[in-house]
């Protein structure tokens, strides 16, 4: 068993965690605070194929395996989370199911702009009925000639109002479908933006579908097909959220190192302090097994082999673990950790949404045992 | 044994709980949004006597003792931790302070004003080199005269900018450090030589303000000398010792808004066709909310009363802090976590108390203070010295 | 000037349910409020009261009408009676008129009493008349403002869809609008006060010198039912286009819109 990353795994490592530092790190503060996305930084990160990660080297992307995407993830994060969200809400959910999935016509229209910074993507699943119940959403596409017409309204869609192209699931009369819609369609609006706790430089919007029309060229996979393209999307999205949270606590935990280091109490610097040296412990430990979990899991995907258990696994492990951590990390930094000048007060605001996006954590512990008891023979309902 | 408050305290709570939900509960959001200490409603309730519920009547006070005040603290905590904060420390800390260590005459001039809400209070302890290390603290008070002349930059002081009287903790022998160095003094702000510095930029309680205090020779007469001079340590030593109990009450209310929001979601929301407050993974979330409030609750009016009759209450008024700080996180956190995306949405009122709720593990003393103290109180009567 | 304000407590409304099917009134919560219209009327004494004012409350209750009266006081009142006594359990409305009016005879009668227009239980609506005759006194009913003038009050009273501006001399008994008179918060340092330093004291029959005769009530309760399910609006069914139609032509025939 090799665990020591090859020439290109450590040269794009290298890569990602240079141009993170030197772009994007220093941005987060502002980011955070004028709510604004991080458009430009995005169409930098274009050049560094950051927008076309997933895209094979023969379609000009960077054609990285899914372990050296986890990298980018990570490093991401580790500089800014709402930057890393975009980034993994564009490669994993929209630009992965596009190669997957797309016919030749749609990767020759869409695949150079998501990849080239002329477009970003974003996933349309969630309604106000239905949020962990996907599979009851009412939005609605009827076939109208060599178009289907789209009703409904989504919400909590992530890049919504920076995207170009939005992957939207509607119930066909074959079953809950996919397609690929360009921003600018009539009958599709993009509305209210939702003002959130922490990633305040991912735009989340509500969708509204009224009689939009969407070409059947634009649909991705056949009727019925949906539900099992979003599925896979999510599982490669779950491991990057795990990524994420990796990114964001040691992010954490560094920004606390140096702070402990630094702030002196009854005459010594603070990481002289057992507690506080029990903290940076414990968070350390779970950073490693994290760590573990992700190359185990992503090395699965890579050998083609099913990782949909390892991704819930680490999702529901990396988040719950991201957010002790930003916790206790904050904690280290006393009256400080509170105030907006330290970047651990939006640190422990970001991640916390990594136990609610994509699966909460309480969905992805029904999934987990649902696999567990189905080895067994038994079936378990949500 | 009789566990039942007595009907004034009921009476009271009503009160309370009906000022809390008419008048602050509607302007909770705003308040936080606008970044505006409301000083409006914080007229209102002096109005009410409810800045000085714990004070003698004689003082201008509600006399209510701790028990009173940990009842306001507690329907305060429930609609937002911004009032209850800007509240909190000007009575459980600034007020508190006069009304433990102050004389007669002290107490007339400034007790008074400050128990009626007609002067405003803070407390001037920490500075950035002084925080858990309280004794660290560098702002000096040299006598000229019938004076002190006080020197030095205070930081993170609640109400530091909307004071009319502040209690500041300076060194007056450096010499001797904590134990006999440091006296404490009531300084009225419109003292030339006070300004503000910085206004803190903070995740959460936005409605109060934190704010930097400088002294430049700022004159403070010899008769505002509070507490025996050199005696300053033990003076807020005892003062925030006894401000822990309310915080916790804070946290109390604070969590059980956060538990009735989750039980109103839960039966509300659906998904997979039924109610989610029907999945274990939510109720039981609800049940372990209701569990350690229960005993929360019961810690808080149990030191309350330990207080109020005079017993010994320092391990107990910590306990209070330290537990209801982390009772108060589970449950917020696990509120959030219940209301789903929309736990995390600004528009909703759970994420704003998950972020005011942070602080309470790290104010008036960390949680690793409080640690430190508990311990220290259990080894004491063994001879063992529980080093910081 | 004297002021008597005869208030009731009752059951908290909010802590009650109604279940039809099970034919019964459910106490979810039990808790014992003073009568919003009673609570009015504290208030609209309280806004009149000067310096050489003194209200007086009543109450007709069980003993735990007591914590009703130290209410009562901790809102601003001067002083509070509790009239009660085995023998008024049988009270109705009448009786309980009685009882206020031999009250306020003890107490030597009043320039003015304030009354909720009717309470949120019973609701009869008549201690404010039955005392006014009782005691002889002007009567002004359903006030939404009230204010001294200069040969006794000036009243607002409701009139049909309209008000009316009423003078009346004293003494007189003016009963409130419940919804017309925001009531304030008692002062903590009253509450305190209306438990630990103040007396309410209580009047029984013999007090108060009723004879058995004038206990009885007027009123027998027969039964109790639920009153017939009503069906509350119109219902329009169909498809979108016709129900929009239907609704707006039945808007138009409210007057709704034009």
């Amino acid at each position: 068993m090799d665990f020591s990353l090859n020439e290109d795994q450590l040269m794009f490592k290298k890569m990602f965690a240079d141009f993170c530092t030197k772009e994007i790190r220093p941005r987060g503060e502002e980011i955070d605070q004028s709510e604004v996305p991080p458009v430009d930084l995005l169409e930098k990160a274009v050049d560094q194929g950051f927008c076309a990660a997933l895209v094979p080297e023969e379609l000009d992307g960077c054609g990285l395996d899914i372990y050296t995407y986890m990298l980018m993830l990570e490093e991401v994060a580790r500089a800014d989370m709402s930057t890393a969200l975009i980034l993994s809400i564009h490669n994993s959910l929209v630009l992965k199911p596009l190669i997957d999935h797309g016919t030749d016509d749609q990767r020759a229209r869409y695949l150079e702009p998501l990849s080239f910074g002329e477009m970003i993507g974003a996933f349309a699943l969630t309604e106000p009925g239905t949020g962990s119940d996907a599979a009851a959403m009412v939005t609605t596409a009827v076939l109208d000639g060599d178009d289907y017409i789209l009703d409904g309204t989504k919400v909590w869609v992530s890049n919504g109002e920076i995207a170009g192209a939005i992957l939207i699931f509607a119930q066909a009369e074959g079953g809950i479908t996919a397609f690929l819609v360009d921003a600018g369609t009539p009958g599709l609006k993009v509305g209210y933006r939702e003002k959130t706790l922490g990633m305040r430089g991912v735009p989340c919007n509500t969708l509204y579908l009224d009689h939009a029309r969407v070409p059947a060229a634009n649909r991705l996979g056949n009727e019925g097909q949906g539900l099992k393209i979003a599925l896979q999307a999510v599982t490669l999205s779950r491991l990057g959220m795990g990524a994420l949270a990796l990114g964001g606590a040691e992010r954490a935990l560094e920004e606390a190192v140096q702070f402990s280091i630094e702030h002196i109490q009854f005459g010594v610097p603070i990481a002289r302090k057992q507690t506080i040296q029990n903290f940076v412990a414990d968070a350390k430990a779970e950073i490693e097994a994290l760590r573990s979990m992700i190359t185990h899991a992503a090395w699965l995907a890579d050998t083609d082999q099913d990782f949909r258990l390892q991704a819930s696994a680490v999702k529901l492990f990396g988040t719950q673990a991201a957010s002790g951590i930003t916790n206790r990390m904050l904690q280290v930094h006393g009256g400080y950790g509170y105030m907006k000048e330290y970047a651990i007060e939006r640190y422990y605001r970001d991640c916390r949404a990594l136990e609610i996006i994509d699966g909460t954590s309480q969905i992805l512990q029904f999934l987990i045992a649902q696999d567990v008891y189905k080895a067994e023979g038994l079936e378990i309902r949500p | 044994m009789d566990f039942s408050f007595p009907k004034e305290y009921q009476l009271f709570r009503r009160m309370a709980r009906d000022f809390a939900q008419n008048e602050i509960k509607p302007r909770a959001k705003a308040i936080d949004r606008d970044h505006t200490v409301p000083h409006d409603i914080i007229k209102k309730a002096a109005k009410l006597g409810l800045l000085g519920v714990p004070f003698p009547q004689k003082y201008g006070g509600m006399g209510a003792g701790e028990t009173g005040y940990c009842i306001l603290a507690e329907e305060l905590g429930r609609v937002c931790s911004s009032t209850a904060t800007v509240i909190g420390a000007h009575i459980g800390i600034a007020a508190m302070s006069i009304h433990l260590d102050g004389t007669e005459e002290q107490k007339q001039k400034y007790l008074v004003p400050l128990a009626q809400g007609t002067a405003i209070g803070a407390f001037g302890l920490t500075e950035a080199q002084a925080g858990s290390d309280a004794a660290a603290i560098k702002t000096t008070a040299v006598r000229d005269g019938d004076h002190y002349v006080l020197n030095g930059t205070k930081q993170f002081i609640t109400n530091g900018d909307i004071a009319d009287i502040m209690t500041v903790m300076a060194l007056t022998d450096p010499s001797l450090g904590a134990y006999g160095g440091i006296t404490a003094f009531i300084v009225e702000t419109d003292t030339p030589g006070f300004s503000i510095g910085t206004l803190e930029n903070k995740m959460g309680i936005r409605g109060s303000s934190t704010a930097e205090t400088v002294f430049e020779d700022v004159r403070v007469p010899k008769e505002n000398v509070l507490g025996g001079f050199g005696a300053g340590f033990l003076t807020f030593m005892k003062t925030l010792d006894v401000g822990r109990a309310s915080l916790g009450a804070a946290c109390l209310g604070g969590a059980q808004a956060a538990m009735e929001a989750s039980i109103q979601w839960a039966r509300a929301r659906e998904q997979f066709g039924v109610p989610i407050a029907t999945k274990q993974s939510v109720h039981f979330m609800i049940a372990d909310m209701a569990v350690e409030i229960e005993a929360l609750r019961s810690l808080i009016y149990r030191t309350a009363w330990m207080i109020d009759t005079g017993q010994p209450h320092i391990l107990e008024a910590s306990a209070c802090k330290l537990f209801g700080s982390e009772v108060a996180h589970r449950c917020i956190d696990k509120a959030m976590q219940i209301h789903g995306a929309l736990g995390y949405s600004r528009d909703y009122e759970i994420e704003r108390g998950w972020r005011d709720q942070r602080i309470t593990e790290i104010y008036e003393g960390t949680n690793e203070i409080q640690r430190i103290v508990v311990a220290a109180n259990i080894f004491r009567p063994y001879g063992l010295r529980i080093p910081t | 000037m004297r002021i008597i304000v005869p208030i009731k407590q009752i059951l908290d409304p909010s802590g009650l349910s109604f279940r039809r099917d099970k034919e019964r009134m459910f106490i979810n919560r039990e808790e014992w409020i003073i009568d919003p219209g009673s609570k009015a009327a504290i208030e609209a004494a309280l806004r009149l009261k000067g310096e050489e004012d003194e209200i007086l409350a009543l109450s007709v209750g069980q003993p735990r009408a007591d914590d009703a009266l130290r209410e009562a006081l901790a809102m601003g009142c001067d002083t509070a009676y509790l009239l009660s006594d085995e023998a008024f359990a049988a009270a109705d409305v009448s009786v309980t008129a009685r009882v206020l009016a031999a009250a306020v005879g003890r107490l030597g009668g009043a320039d003015l009493i304030v009354a909720g227009r009717e309470s949120g239980d019973t609701g009869a609506g008549q201690i404010g008349p039955r005392l006014a005759e009782a005691m002889g006194y002007a009567q002004v009913t359903d006030v939404v403002a009230l204010a001294i003038g200069e040969d006794g009050i000036e009243a607002t009273r409701r009139w049909g869809e309209g008000y009316a501006m009423v003078e009346a001399p004293l003494p007189v008994v003016v009963t409130v609008a419940p919804e017309a008179f925001e009531t304030r918060l008692p002062h903590g340092a009253r509450i305190m006060s209306a438990y630990r330093e103040w007396d309410v004291p209580v009047w029984t029959a013999a007090d108060l010198e009723l004879a058995d005769a004038a206990l009885s009530p007027l009123l027998a309760k027969r039964a109790e039912s639920f009153p017939p399910e009503l069906e509350v609006g119109e219902r329009f069914r169909g498809d979108p286009e016709t129900v929009a139609e239907d609704v707006v032509a039945a808007l138009k025939r409210q007057k709704a819109i034009a």
